[in-house]
């Protein structure tokens, strides 16, 4: 081996000196994450506030993992908890069973659970990866809330309920694309994602 | 008892000693060297996070070691099998002291979805756990807050950083039961 | 398919198979055989098909051509060809279903049957993938209570007329009706009447929507999330079928499980409730022992320390001075584990299973045992019973249904039952003149036509007022005049039957056995010497108790304050002991003054056997862990045995089936397999195998194969026991009871009424005070006397009284009521607040009571 193949090897080193970086200085910075990313979850509301968790267990039955603790309740007449005769008085996610499949945000019938791009998080203890109701419900604003473990970057907390159905429950071709999706507080109902919508894919994509 | 004995921890903690400790807390967290242990498709995004775009020697912790001796922080990055637990907590056992434990994605820190006999259910059943990081599998984002955790608890020596503050959580509190009494007045012989 | 070997069978062709099935048979059910499952919402196998639903049409061809018939109201015939497959039925399938869900709100996530909901399923299934009615549904309010334990939800009603049928037909409680005509067609109850059903949460079972749902189990858990288990309840002696279903730990609903034999897949509501009282926090979940300190209190402790107190105030007893009364809720595993721990460990005969609220063990084991079954297709069924309605509620069902047919009820009782409505004839007398009545009436025309055919007796105590030596007399009566009649003895606790059968009776051993002496051998071999002579009943040892003659009493889930229909002695029987130690899941009144409590294990807490009022075993199932430090029963037993230096040798549930199968003679080849392989259970005695084993028709004392009397199983016991190298000991005769004579009934006190005390369905007992849903419904605390009893007396209906016997003086609130024979006053039992038990007294043959104005 001569002295030239070191020079050689050098060269790719030398090359490569004067590029742009690929390395993300997080966590000042962090990488541009995909639309639907599957981060932790939020319980969403109606616009009137009411919480939209009729607790009926559907996403804990569905869920692979088992980290959903759901237990109904009767809602009380004089101050109802979600419309209906039902809310979930009880409702946690172990964190660290979760496996974000998104068969809750599935199989959820009135929209409640969605999953946000929030990930940015670690435990130092077991029972701070339960997340109860009061932790995942969003705010008066409609807006996630933050725990202080959690790391947010500009832009995170948008967007919480990005994941939408391409397809109807009943799986009928003729609802692919038609998004149904109701009002929600602090978002009203939001306008389909660019290709989601039939009509707005048109409007749009053109 | 004394630093010839005890090393740091047999120091007394005074004026004097404060800035050694908080040089050696410096120190320590900055050269995390953390030995190979993955498991499954966590270790994917455990190399990802060593590889060039996440680039884990920014925080001092260059290379992977292959042995333990070399090794400070061991993330456990998959499922541990009932068959791997001895192995994993050999390995633990020959890591030099100081050492700390990430226990990355949920089927190191809980059996996540292997809800099964073979599968140990959480890792922290066969070794001392300091951060749990969540997710199936985290991405590196994920894995370095869980790193990040780590040195701030290193800096700190915070063993607990659980909400009290905003009344979360599971609310687990094993209280000490007084002692069951039937009131019988009247009835007694 | 066993039908096909009937040769009287008709042949018919179901989607091109042809199969031949019983004549009489509806096309539902025989397609249902073939493998094809017909959509069916009215159809109930239990009650008569009314066709309204229209969801099972299909194509059936008798020789004219194919047609849309409903398959559930078609009986099959001879060459009839059905399609339940066809385009045509396809399309009536999907309509019906379109048209059932125009006015359903589908609000299956919050509704409790979503999930087990045959509208649901039938829908995913049959129906059409989307509806082209878009109009705006019918709305009402919901969910509205018609009954204490039952939510109605008429926009879920698909008016399937199921609920209205079981409660016309099946329960004869006709309250839950259509109402209105066409489009607003709607079930309801009637104004100011609720659903007060004692079988009301049947209809939540088999409603086949969510429109009935049951107050208790409202939105505490899905149906995915339920695990179950099967299971015999045991609330009281039918031994109805169950599923236990829990999720997390925790019982949530008891479903009926449809067996032939017994329960028709029908609960009563306190049965199918009382798993509430299993969840209570009032559960003990630990031990107590009164405080040295304050003799008021009993502190929890651990298990040593209690064990130790409890075995020091054993040891302090010697064989006669220790009593042990209950195990009539046990298992009959634990039941034996007492029983041996008396006989053995304590050295007592003195064990009791009853509460002085019973009939005489010997009688029970004696008598020729009818079955439910017998009696619902006897030709006459002669009530000498309590009220079945209140006490045994699906035996009510049962002979409901069975009056409704050709069987004919008569009664004899002290005041009307639930029963009398439906009795062909119902004759009354006046308590204390219950041998003498049945008497008259059996040597009369009725007699005659009861000896004609195949009768069966359910006997009991029609009044807890009244001395059991009526009954007794009585059954001694029927025995004479009906020779060829067999009973059906209507005792109330859960397994008492089975504790009877266990030993827990004195001079009984285990496997319906005396302890006289004759069976010494064979016990022998399998305990050890135990006392032979004849120990004291519950009344007796509580007399004993009362004089200072007995030191310690040992209560088995007892509550002798409560139960024993004299309150005044157990009293004074509490005040004399030395030591009351007692096992039990509850504080109950008994338990507050016991000097040692032991917690143990509940239903569906632990498994083991059962045995119902006909003698059929059946298994029980565990569900879930009992709170705290709870154990079973024959933990305790062999825990403190082993504490009085004895070892009861019990290591296991089956190991003690197993010793049970060898010792008890009733028992034998009773094997956990047969027990295990149906649902149904197994009666026991069973009968003789009558093909010899090979190794005894060498023998020369084989040669009772014909034979088939219990007598017969004896013998040929002694041939396997001859032909063995080893001699054992011969197995010994059933115990053996002579009726005593009629004494002349008690002379009539013409100021006095006659008490008739008799239990009611939810009373103050634990089982329905400590289940949250239940407990409000107990509240019958009034005596009812016949108006013009009440005009002579000069009291007004609804006022209060003083009640006097030479006993005690209570209160109580008097109404009129007309049903009650003159020269009567009826009240409940054992009723919050107040209990009969404060009236009687063990000694008197009846109880008069007099009434004065306050």
């Amino acid at each position: 081996m001569g002295m030239l193949d070191y020079v050689r090897g050098f060269k790719v080193t030398f090359e490569r000196l004067f590029d742009e970086r690929v390395t993300t200085e997080y966590p000042k910075e962090k990488r541009p994450k995909p639309e639907r990313f599957h981060g932790r979850h939020v319980l969403n509301r109606h616009e009137d506030g009411m919480e939209k968790c009729i607790g009926c267990e559907l996403c804990a039955g569905v869920c692979p993992a088992k980290c959903i603790y759901v237990r109904g309740s009767d809602n009380p007449v004089e101050d109802p908890v979600s419309p209906g005769e039902r809310f979930g008085f009880v409702y946690e996610i172990n964190y660290l069973r979760c496996i974000h499949c998104d068969m809750c945000v599935e199989a959820c019938p009135t929209q409640a659970i969605t999953e946000s791009k929030l990930f940015e998080f670690s435990f130092t203890n077991r029972s701070d990866a339960i997340y109860t109701k009061s932790e995942l419900v969003v705010d008066d604003e409609g807006k996630p809330r933050k725990q202080p473990w959690e790391l947010w970057h500009e832009g995170d907390d948008l967007n919480t309920s990005g994941w939408m159905r391409a397809t109807s429950s009943a799986g009928r071709v003729e609802y692919e694309g038609v998004v149904g999706w109701s009002g929600e507080l602090g978002h009203g109902v939001r306008s389909p994602e660019v290709g989601q919508s039939a009509t707005a894919s048109s409007e749009e994509g053109a | 008892m004394g630093f010839l004995d005890d090393g740091l921890e047999g120091l007394q903690h005074n004026v004097f000693t404060a800035p050694i400790e908080e040089l050696v807390k410096w120190a320590r967290r900055r050269s995390l060297m953390p030995a190979t242990f993955g498991l499954a498709c966590c270790a994917i995004e455990m190399m990802a996070t060593g590889a060039a775009h996440y680039d884990m020697a920014r925080y001092g912790m260059e290379t992977f070691r292959a042995s333990p001796r070399q090794a400070d922080l061991m993330i456990v990055a998959g499922r541990v099998s009932q068959k791997m637990a001895p192995v994993l907590r050999t390995v633990y056992d020959q890591m030099m002291e100081p050492k700390w434990v990430i226990s990355m994605g949920v089927c190191a820190s809980s059996g996540g979805m292997f809800n099964n006999y073979a599968i140990v259910q959480g890792v922290d059943q066969v070794v001392p756990v300091d951060v749990y990081a969540p997710g199936c599998p985290p991405g590196p984002e994920t894995l370095l807050h869980a790193i990040l955790t780590l040195h701030e608890k290193i800096r700190t020596g915070e063993l607990t950083q659980r909400r009290e503050e905003n009344g979360g959580g599971a609310a687990i509190h094993i209280e000490e039961q007084p002692t069951p009494v039937i009131i019988t007045s009247g009835s007694s012989k | 398919m066993s039908n096909e070997t009937a040769s009287e069978g008709v042949m018919v062709t179901i989607n091109g198979m042809e199969i031949s099935v019983q004549p009489g048979d509806l096309v539902i059910d025989a397609a249902e055989r073939a493998g094809a499952h017909i959509p069916r919402f009215c159809y109930h196998p239990r009650m008569s098909s009314v066709g309204v639903c229209r969801q099972c049409l299909v194509d059936i061809d008798t020789g004219r051509g194919p047609g849309l018939q409903p398959s559930c109201m078609v009986p099959v015939s001879e060459g009839m060809v059905v399609d339940t497959e066809s385009e045509g039925v396809k399309r009536v399938q999907e309509g019906i279903l379109e048209l059932l869900l125009i006015n359903h709100p589908l609000d299956c996530p919050v509704c409790d049957k979503g999930g087990e909901c045959p509208l649901q399923d039938q829908t995913l299934t049959f129906g059409p993938v989307e509806s082209r009615f878009i109009e705006e549904k019918r709305h009402y309010e919901k969910p509205i209570a018609i009954s204490d334990l039952v939510y109605l939800d008429r926009e879920r009603c698909v008016l399937c007329d199921r609920c209205t049928r079981f409660a016309r037909e099946v329960a004869g409680d006709p309250l839950i009706h259509f109402m209105q005509r066409g489009n607003q067609t709607q079930v309801l109850t009637f104004p100011d009447d609720p659903f007060n059903s004692y079988f009301s949460g049947n209809t939540v079972q088999i409603c086949p929507v969510g429109a009935l749902t049951a107050k208790p189990y409202r939105f505490r858990a899905r149906p995915w999330d339920l695990s179950e288990v099967e299971s015999t309840c045991t609330t009281c002696s039918v031994g109805c079928r169950i599923n236990v279903q829990s999720s997390r730990g925790e019982l949530l609903r008891y479903q009926g499980v449809d067996i032939d034999s017994v329960n028709h897949g029908w609960l009563c509501d306190k049965g199918r409730f009382g798993f509430e009282a299993v969840n209570s926090d009032e559960r003990l979940g630990t031990p107590f022992v009164r405080s040295d300190s304050n003799p008021d209190e009993l502190v929890g402790t651990d298990w040593n320390t209690a064990l130790e107190a409890a075995a020091s105030a054993l040891k302090a007893a010697s064989g006669s001075s220790v009593g042990v009364i209950g195990g009539a809720r046990l298992s009959n595993e634990n039941a034996y584990a007492w029983s041996k721990f008396a006989r053995t460990v304590l050295s007592t005969d003195n064990v009791d299973a009853q509460l002085g609220d019973g009939l005489c063990a010997e009688m029970v084991m004696s008598l020729p045992r009818a079955t439910i079954d017998d009696a619902a297709t006897a030709d006459h069924v002669l009530l000498l019973a309590p009220d079945l309605k209140e006490e045994l509620p699906v035996l009510y069902l049962r002979l409901r249904g069975a009056s409704q047919g050709s069987t004919k009820l008569i009664e004899l009782a002290p005041a009307p039952t639930g029963l009398t409505r439906y009795t062909s004839a119902a004759h009354g007398y006046r308590p204390g003149e219950m041998g003498q009545a049945l008497d008259e009436l059996l040597g009369g025309a009725t007699g005659d036509a009861m000896r004609s055919g195949r009768t069966v007796v359910v006997i009991g105590r029609p009044s807890l007022a009244d001395s059991p030596g009526e009954v007794e007399a009585a059954v001694g009566v029927a025995q004479r005049l009906l020779p060829e009649a067999t009973f059906l003895p209507a005792l109330r606790r859960g397994n008492v039957l089975g504790a009877l059968d266990m030993g827990l009776a004195p001079g009984v051993l285990p496997g319906r056995i005396a302890n006289d002496g004759s069976s010494q051998a064979w016990i022998d071999t399998h305990w050890g010497s135990i006392p032979t002579e004849r120990g004291m009943d519950t009344i007796a040892m509580l007399e004993a108790a009362a004089s200072g003659r007995l030191h310690t009493l040992l209560l088995i889930g007892a509550d002798p304050l409560a139960d024993v229909p004299d309150r005044d002695l157990v009293e004074r029987a509490f005040a004399g002991v030395a030591k009351i130690v007692a096992v039990d899941t509850f504080a109950t009144a008994s338990v507050k003054r016991a000097d040692v409590v032991l917690p143990t294990t509940a239903f569906a807490e632990s498994g083991g056997t059962t045995t119902n009022l006909e003698g059929r075993i059946s298994t029980l199932g565990r569900m879930v862990t009992g709170p705290g430090t709870v154990r079973d029963d024959w933990t305790i037993a062999a825990e403190l045995a082993w504490r009085l230096d004895a070892d009861l040798g019990l290591e296991s549930l089956p190991g003690i089936w197993a010793e049970i199968e060898a010792v008890a003679p009733s028992h034998a080849r009773c094997s956990p397999s047969m027990l295990s392989a149906d649902s149904e259970g197994v009666l026991v005695p069973l009968p003789v195998v009558a093909v010899p084993e090979p190794d005894e028709i060498a023998d020369d004392d084989a040669d009772t194969s014909e034979a088939d009397t219990s007598e017969a199983e004896v013998d040929e016991e002694q041939a396997e026991g001859a032909a063995a190298v080893v001699e054992a000991p011969s197995v010994p005769a059933s115990v053996s009871w002579s009726a005593p004579a009629l004494v002349d009934p008690p002379a009539v006190d013409g100021y006095a009424l006659r008490l008739v005390a008799r239990r009611r369905l939810y009373d103050a007992a634990v089982h329905t005070s400590q289940a949250s849903s239940l407990a409000a419904l107990a509240d019958d605390s009034t005596l009812r006397v016949h108006p013009a009893e009440l005009g002579s007396l000069g009291v007004e209906s609804g006022s209060r009284i003083n009640v006097t016997t030479a006993r005690a003086t209570i209160v109580l609130q008097v109404t009129a009521d007309e049903s009650v024979p003159r020269g009567v006053a009826s009240m409940g039992f054992n009723q919050p607040g107040i209990s009969a038990a404060e009236l009687i007294d063990h000694r008197e043959p009846v109880t008069e009571i007099r009434i004065e104005t306050r």
